[in-house]
């Protein structure tokens, strides 16, 4: 319509006297700087909800008692804890010997578990509270795959565990070999021998204390 | 400096609450009391879980303890039945009945409501509830009631499916206050109040510091806009 | 463009000249001095559909759209999400005000007669986003699968069942065939988010038709001299600024301290197929709509009255025959128009309660009214109305 060419185009308006700018200055910094600081305020409820139902003050005590009356030696059974799966292994004398040879102790990047992976105490030559039982959180501490469990062989009676991923090895304690990606030894988490035929894992007698949260890597 | 306000403000409000709770329960407390030894043991909280109860300021400890007394389903057992464990934080507060068949026919047909919205849900929210609770009488004697039903004055029927759940004296409470009937159908209410509405507290809270920030905001504005206009005005009139 | 002395340049501006676009249009962009507070409420509508947007995604991070999950989701968003309830409480008084917000904004267009020549195109794509808004607004509150969200889709699935013709095949493609359930729910979400994305696009083209034909303003005369007008920078962005404050603290207000105001407390209790609740009240925008399909006792008729009494509004710049725009120098139509505000609240209030006796007589006044002032009035009143003068300049107009 014709009324779009009457438009005029806008002109500057009237001269702005010369001691109300710098107060209007001082007036729209401070505004401008109260709305931003406003909507930074609103962005609060929505990024907040990106944490979703995590309630991290309360803690959340996740125990779970296994029975490995059925574990055999040598064999692993898989549980899970924290939505993680945890290997439970019965270790044979063969597999407990290789954890103490020289030859492949050298090969490992922290042969004695120096690195927070493990609660105090699981930290000694073989990892765990006690020699026969074993416990690992089975994700590999490259990129978070989960080892496979190679079970003794008479070729290979030591055990050990390979990621699939990207070929980190670990022995049967879960410590990692020095020629591969993944940095730290398996974690181990929280156990309690309730009895020779029960474990609780999520519960450290030994280091009551320990909080998962806190080790190294997972 | 807003950004920092807000989960300041919130850990101000948390404190606020515990030191509360250290002094003496808050009508929130008991009724909770109320609920874990009478209510709950017919009466479902399928939307609570056992962390909220933090929101009336009971400590974890005391949290934990009830949670572990309550039984939860947990998949299924070597031989294939059901089994159950301790609850965690975590869990559902949920029914006292494994489904709702079962609930029925402890409660001659009947489903007990659900109490997460119930003083939502229920006109007259949580004074309805509380009116409910006092208002059973001993029957008159000429008055004939459907069976399984109990004489009660709050409604126009004059009766409930509810056997009375509550008289004087029916729980110790931890806090020394005298246990009488009307005592309790106020701490219950006053709770269920909180279970239908748990962020009201904060929701008045925040509701403050914004409309207080808002306010300053038009006055700035305010003689912003004043400052602006002047010079139109000046040469339009 | 009025500042010579700046000419655009530079990387960006050659490429994509966004900077001197933006200055051109809200910055330098010409608006009448005139403007009303009245002429906030399309940046108010803006906001709160940017506020609803964007708590949307945040909610929908959260939602199940599944009939056995949808309900204890939203609980969970209520009670365990951090900081989910203030997202969902955002979400909830974000539509309210989007449609305060808009019903003003409309009333603003019918009483200053912005929907005339050359703004047509400008009331349509209000009209498009009025019913986008709608829309989004139905399907939004199907999303928590209460009992207020069950019968609702239920009744409005039905309603759109007696449409002849079409009606069936919309119902089936909206249900997926097998009644309201868990295919149902899914096309529900979807729809939901897909509207409020389309709503968006019709913005960017109302947006763009009002900065083709500008605004108009309170007198209806366009403004002719460079006195008429001031820069859109810094006189509207402080009004509006100031508006805007005004705003969000009734928001706030809603949000923090009367959120029950903006539920059906029925709501809150899960969808159960087989009771249907003892009072089914439509949410308050709806009402003025809900109580015309009650008003005559023909289901088809009711519907073909409520969704003509929005398709009228389509044909307003058209039915409308007086040269002139703002009812402010059209003294009959002034108070015709009051009547049609007032029988439109009524409906509301009707629609909001059951529709006997007293409130089916006032539903159909409303509605005879509804119909008689868009039909009769707006065409046949310039023959008879005589007009006040107009003012010459917009000058002395009050800012």
């Amino acid at each position: 319509m014709t009324q779009d060419a009457d438009r005029p185009t806008p002109l500057p308006s009237c001269p702005v006297p010369g001691g109300g700018t710098r107060r209007r200055d001082v007036l729209s910094t401070v505004i401008v700087g109260a709305g931003c600081a406003g909507a930074c305020a609103l962005a609060y409820p929505f990024l907040d909800s990106l944490n979703g139902t995590k309630n991290t003050e309360l803690g959340e005590d996740d125990l779970i008692d296994v029975d490995i009356s059925t574990l055999r030696p040598g064999q692993q059974l898989v549980v899970t804890w924290r939505g993680w799966p945890v290997f439970i292994q019965r270790r044979t004398p063969e597999m407990l010997a290789s954890l103490r040879m020289v030859d492949i102790t050298q090969r490992l990047r922290d042969p004695d578990s120096k690195i927070l992976q493990q609660p105090r105490d699981a930290v000694n030559w073989h990892r765990s509270v006690v020699p026969e039982i074993g416990v690992l959180i089975g994700i590999c501490t490259h990129l978070g795959c989960v080892p496979s469990y190679a079970t003794p062989s008479p070729n290979d009676r030591s055990g050990k565990y390979s990621c699939p991923c990207h070929g980190s090895q670990f022995d049967v304690a879960g410590r990692v070999f020095k020629d591969a990606p993944a940095p730290y030894n398996l974690p181990v988490p929280p156990v309690t021998m309730l009895s020779a035929t029960h474990v609780r894992i999520g519960q450290s007698k030994g280091d009551p204390d320990f909080s998962i949260a806190s080790i190294q890597q997972i | 400096m807003k950004r920092i306000f807000f989960p300041a403000f919130l850990a101000f409000l948390a404190t606020g609450i515990c030191k509360n709770a250290a002094l003496a329960d808050t009508p929130q407390q008991r009724g909770f009391q109320v609920y874990r030894q009478v209510c709950s043991t017919c009466h479902s909280l399928d939307q609570v879980r056992f962390a909220d109860l933090s929101g009336i300021g009971l400590s974890v400890a005391d949290i934990k303890a009830y949670a572990a007394s309550r039984q939860v389903p947990d998949g299924v057992d070597d031989d294939g039945d059901p089994k159950t464990r301790p609850a965690h934080l975590s869990d559902l507060i949920g029914s006292p009945y494994p489904n709702e068949a079962m609930a029925r026919m402890a409660n001659h047909g009947d489903l007990p409501p659900d109490f997460s919205r119930l003083a939502m849900t229920e006109e007259g929210g949580a004074a309805r509830i509380e009116t409910i609770l006092r208002s059973y009488a001993p029957k008159p004697a000429d008055l004939v009631l459907p069976p399984g039903s109990y004489y009660n004055t709050a409604f126009a029927q004059n009766h409930i499916g509810m056997p009375p759940p509550l008289h004087d004296g029916q729980v110790k409470y931890v806090d020394g206050t005298a246990a009488t009937l009307p005592q309790m159908a106020q701490d219950v209410s006053a709770y269920l109040d909180w279970v239908a509405h748990p962020h009201s507290m904060e929701r008045t809270h925040i509701g403050l510091g914004v409309l207080a920030y808002l306010a300053v905001l038009t006055v700035l504005l305010a003689i912003m806009k004043r400052r602006v206009w002047k010079r139109v005005k000046g040469t339009g009139s | 463009m009025n500042e010579p002395n700046t000419p655009p340049t530079g990387w960006l501006e050659t490429r994509l000249p966004i900077v001197s676009a933006f200055r051109r249009e809200y910055v330098d962009f010409a608006m009448p001095r005139n403007l009303s507070y009245l002429w906030n409420f399309g940046a108010f509508a803006t906001i709160a559909l940017g506020l609803l947007i964007v708590s949307g995604i945040f909610l929908a991070l959260n939602y199940t759209p599944s009939p056995t999950e949808a309900f204890s989701s939203i609980e969970t968003i209520d009670r365990h999400v951090a900081s989910g309830w203030l997202v969902r409480a955002i979400h909830m008084g974000g539509v309210s005000m989007l449609f305060v917000a808009l019903y003003v904004h409309m009333a603003r267009s019918l009483y200053y007669g912005s929907y005339k020549a050359p703004r047509e195109l400008l009331w349509l794509t209000g009209l498009g986003l009025f019913i986008l808004v709608m829309i989004a607004a139905f399907a939004g509150y199907i999303l928590p699968w209460g009992q207020m969200s069950y019968w609702g889709a239920t009744v409005v699935i039905n309603a759109l069942n007696a449409v002849p013709l079409i009606g069936p095949s919309l119902a089936s493609w909206l249900l997926g065939g097998e009644g309201l359930g868990s295919v149902a729910l899914h096309r529900i979400y979807v729809l939901h988010f897909v509207t409020a994305f389309s709503i968006i696009g019709v913005i960017v083209l109302h947006v763009a038709a009002l900065h083709v034909t500008g605004s108009n303003n309170p007198t209806g005369i366009e403004p002719k001299t460079a006195e008429d007008v001031v820069p859109f920078h810094p006189y509207y962005t402080t009004k509006d600024g100031l508006g805007l404050c005004l705003f969000l603290m009734v928001y706030a207000a809603l949000i923090f301290f009367a959120p029950d105001l903006l539920t059906l407390a029925n709501n809150y209790a899960m969808a159960n197929p087989l009771v249907t609740p003892g009072d089914i009240t439509p949410e308050w925008y709806f009402a003025p709509f809900y109580a015309i399909l009650r008003a005559v006792p023909s289901k088809l008729g009711g519907l073909l009255l409520s969704a003509g009494s929005l398709a009228v509004l389509f044909a307003v710049p058209w039915l409308d025959r007086s040269p002139i725009r703002s009812a402010r120098y059209r003294p009959v139509l002034r108070w015709a128009l009051l009547g049609l505000f007032l029988a439109f609240i009524a409906l509301g209030v009707a629609g909001m309660h059951k529709p006997t006796g007293f409130w089916l007589g006032v539903s159909r006044l409303g509605v005879i009214y509804y119909y008689l002032y868009f039909l009769v009035l707006l065409p046949f009143l310039p023959r008879v109305e005589i007009p006040r003068s107009l003012p010459a300049t917009l000058r002395g107009e009050g800012a």
